[in-house]
């Protein structure tokens, strides 16, 4: 058991202080704080150029549209529309005025050209030409300054009083979805769906990083022959045990990092938000339950226990790291394989897809948390899942036993099938 | 009788397409410096490896200081110094030392303790530099070596498997590494290693096997192996310049009814005297022919001609390494 815990602690201890542990536990809430402060300053930034009303509106309805359009864009009737030029011209005019007023924006008198015809007042379109066509904030500025007073237009020309028109079109309604689950509402809809998605991606690159890690481990001990001396102190499952444990340790530790960090972070948004000088807003991330944390954590471990086991193996069977990219190709597929299910599962998390792949041991430790996450799970589903999973673990680490203890010590050329068989069948 | 640190009777140990180790018996009192002699392929790391429970044998019985490898704890009281050398490259020196220690069951107090005497015997500390703190790769490979070598020793083991332990030793490293075995040998521990370099073993081994083939082919002291070679032999060195006189000295060598062979180095030659020949009468021989005697000494075959005898005479090509 000390022996199990020195190994143990000399794999934990190695890559916790590596720089690429400290650098990668960092990554995630850096991440999570993109998502917390990156809108509000975004949206801070937002907003119409100051000088969109800087245009030339050739009106050609024959209607006062033009310098309804002139006037919301200055802030309503009351503001000051000396910026807006409005040319009210015949159709048959139309062009020449355009060409006219393409000159200004050339000469920099201008923005540029918003052209209003029949077609406008029938609903159909506007037409605009200028400098700043591709911002999008100034172009959703113009465009909700058109419809609603081509709105206000045919209203008050269906009868209805202009201030009765204004009220009427003066709307700016928002969707805010809210998912509903038996524990009560729980955050916007959305939100949700980027949290399992999250979750689902966590789980899977901390899998593959981590598994990956184990192969690498074995590779290393290898390749420096450092294996052959360990193993004449402790049998070769012991040290296969103390890396697998000490290598899911340094994970796990990663994984409460990035959810402690992320949770204190969360919690005191409002705070840095204002130190940033941001204003919050309104951003409901899912409260993560401790039944959600717990089965969170048990899916990592035996994820990880089953790819680590395999990518053991690899790491065993090979003597380089080329070789180990090759090999652990059949290795690595299962795991993305896995991950191309997220999509399926997100848009269906309690249909039959997403029931079978729950069921599949290679899939499980990535599907389950992310279905867990969006949707009500029964206890029987769970409970099949995860001893489903915990068999394969068993079956996988037997196997990967018996090949880590045999092709540990063996070096050059890369064992064929049969010659893998007769090691995972060979007992002493 | 004195008690074995290693025993092994009838061990078998088969690969897929060859026997490693063919009905091997050994015996190696307690206290002793033994040596595996044997050309590449004789089976000796494979031999070492079951000894260290590494690898189980296919048949046989195995036991170190009394006890099955398998036993729990045995294994804390051996120390091996591999082939292949290896350490964690990116570890610390004190870490990795400090590591094997607890492998080896070692508490850390004692461990520091020892680590420090040892860095310091060994030179990789004192004079205001502490190579202990520094990453194994920043290491010279000969500083590699002694931190492996410290690695092998730090828990005072009683019996000591060193499997070539010669093979890419600069001659400092390999001078620190044989006092190392001679102060072992003197303080009653048991030394068991394995080598192809015979003139380490002739001078540092109370008793050898030869194995070839996984098989033993000659074992007992160096002395007594000696004794049953048999055959007379003489060192010979002629002086540097021998002149015209060297064709002379080379048919005397020649002459077969004197000289059963030579084993030339050039200046230094090991000539086997034909059975019934006369010593005195080949000196007088090489006197009349010219030749510049530098050293003419009746010895006892030495262990590498036993060792080429036995190998040759066991049919297995031996792959020297041109260590001698």
């Amino acid at each position: 058991m000390d022996k199990l815990w020195a190994i143990f602690a000399r794999e934990y201890v190695e890559r916790v202080r590596s720089r690429w542990f400290i650098a990668s536990t960092l990554f995630a809430p850096l991440i999570l704080g993109s998502v917390i402060f990156l809108p509000p300053w975004l949206a801070s930034q937002s907003k119409p150029s100051a000088d969109v009303a800087r245009i030339v509106i050739v009106d050609a309805t024959g209607t006062s549209l033009g310098r309804r359009v002139a006037a919301h864009l200055n802030g309503g009737i009351t503001g000051d529309t000396t910026r807006t030029q409005v040319r009210t011209v015949a159709p048959a005019q139309l062009a020449a005025a355009e060409s006219l007023a393409t000159a200004d924006i050339l000469s920099h008198r201008v923005r540029g050209t918003l052209v209003l015809d029949a077609g406008t007042v029938a609903g159909v379109q506007a037409r605009y030409a200028g400098t700043n066509a591709t911002a999008a904030n100034d172009m959703a500025a113009i465009r909700d300054a058109v419809r609603q007073e081509v709105l206000a237009l045919r209203l008050e020309q269906a009868g209805v009083s202009p201030s009765d028109a204004a009220t009427l079109t003066r709307l700016d309604v928002k969707l805010v979805a809210n998912r509903v689950t038996e524990s009560g509402q729980s955050g916007r809809g959305d939100v949700n769906l980027l949290f399992a998605f999250a979750i689902a991606i966590v789980l899977y690159l901390s899998i593959f990083i981590y598994g990956q890690n184990v192969m690498r481990g074995v590779l290393e001990e290898k390749q420096s022959r450092v294996a052959e001396v360990v193993v004449s102190s402790v049998p070769a499952t012991r040290l296969l045990q103390g890396k697998v444990l000490g290598v899911g340790a340094v994970g796990l530790t990663q994984i409460v990092l990035w959810l402690g960090g992320s949770f204190l972070l969360f919690e005191h948004r409002s705070t840095i938000l204002e130190m940033l000088g941001l204003t919050s807003i309104d951003l409901a991330i899912p409260a993560l339950s401790l039944r959600l944390g717990v089965f969170l954590v048990l899916y990592f471990l035996l994820g990880y226990l089953f790819y680590a086991a395999l990518f053991a193996a690899v790491g065993a069977l090979v003597s380089s790291e080329q070789e180990a990219q090759q090999v652990q190709l059949p290795v690595a597929l299962l795991l993305v394989t896995s991950a191309l299910f997220i999509q399926p599962i997100l848009i269906a998390p309690e249909g039959t897809v997403a029931r079978t792949i729950s069921w599949i041991p290679f899939a499980a430790p990535i599907a389950m948390p992310l279905r867990l996450s969006v949707a009500p799970i029964s206890g029987a589903q769970l409970a099949g899942s995860l001893l489903a999973l915990a068999a394969s673990c068993y079956v996988a680490i037997w196997i990967a036993a018996r090949i880590y203890r045999v092709g540990l010590l063996m070096y050059g050329k890369r064992p064929a099938w049969r010659e893998i068989r007769r090691w995972v069948w060979y007992s002493e | 009788m004195t008690p074995l640190a290693v025993e092994l009777q009838h061990v078998v140990k088969r690969f897929r397409h060859h026997v490693a180790v063919d009905d091997l018996s050994l015996a190696v009192p307690v206290g002793t410096v033994y040596g595996l002699l044997g050309p590449n392929g004789a089976g000796k790391t494979s031999t070492i490896r079951m000894l260290l429970n590494i690898i189980a044998p296919d048949a046989g019985r195995i036991a170190i200081l009394g006890a099955a490898p398998s036993q729990p704890g045995i294994l804390d009281r051996v120390g091996y110094l591999p082939e292949e050398r290896g350490l964690y490259r990116t570890m610390r020196v004190r870490d990795v030392l400090r590591f094997l220690a607890r492998l080896k069951g070692l508490r850390r107090d004692t461990a520091d303790a020892r680590i420090e005497r040892w860095l310091e015997r060994l030179e990789l500390r004192g004079n205001g530099i502490d190579w202990g703190r520094a990453r194994v790769d920043e290491l010279s490979r000969g500083m590699q070596q002694k931190v492996q070598f410290i690695g092998t020793l730090l828990h005072d083991p009683e019996l000591v498997i060193l499997d070539e332990p010669f093979s890419g030793l600069d001659p400092v490293n390999a001078q620190v590494l044989k006092d190392s075995v001679v102060e072992l040998a003197r303080r009653g521990k048991t030394v068991l290693f394995s080598t192809h370099v015979m003139d380490n073993a002739e001078r540092m081994c109370d008793a050898v096997c030869i194995v070839a083939g996984g098989r033993a082919i000659r074992d007992g002291t160096v002395a007594s192996l000696k004794e049953a070679h048999g055959g007379r032999h003489v060192e010979l060195t002629l002086l540097a310049d021998a002149g015209d006189a060297g064709v002379a000295t080379m048919a005397v060598l020649s002459d077969r009814t004197l000289v059963e062979r030579v084993d030339d180095y050039g200046r230094s030659m090991s000539v086997e005297l034909r059975a019934g020949a006369d010593a005195q009468q080949l000196l007088r021989h090489l006197v009349d022919a010219g030749a510049q005697i530098e050293r003419f000494e009746m010895v006892r075959p030495s262990l590498r001609r036993i060792f080429l005898d036995a190998v040759g005479a066991a049919g297995t090509a031996p792959e020297m390494s041109g260590h001698g």
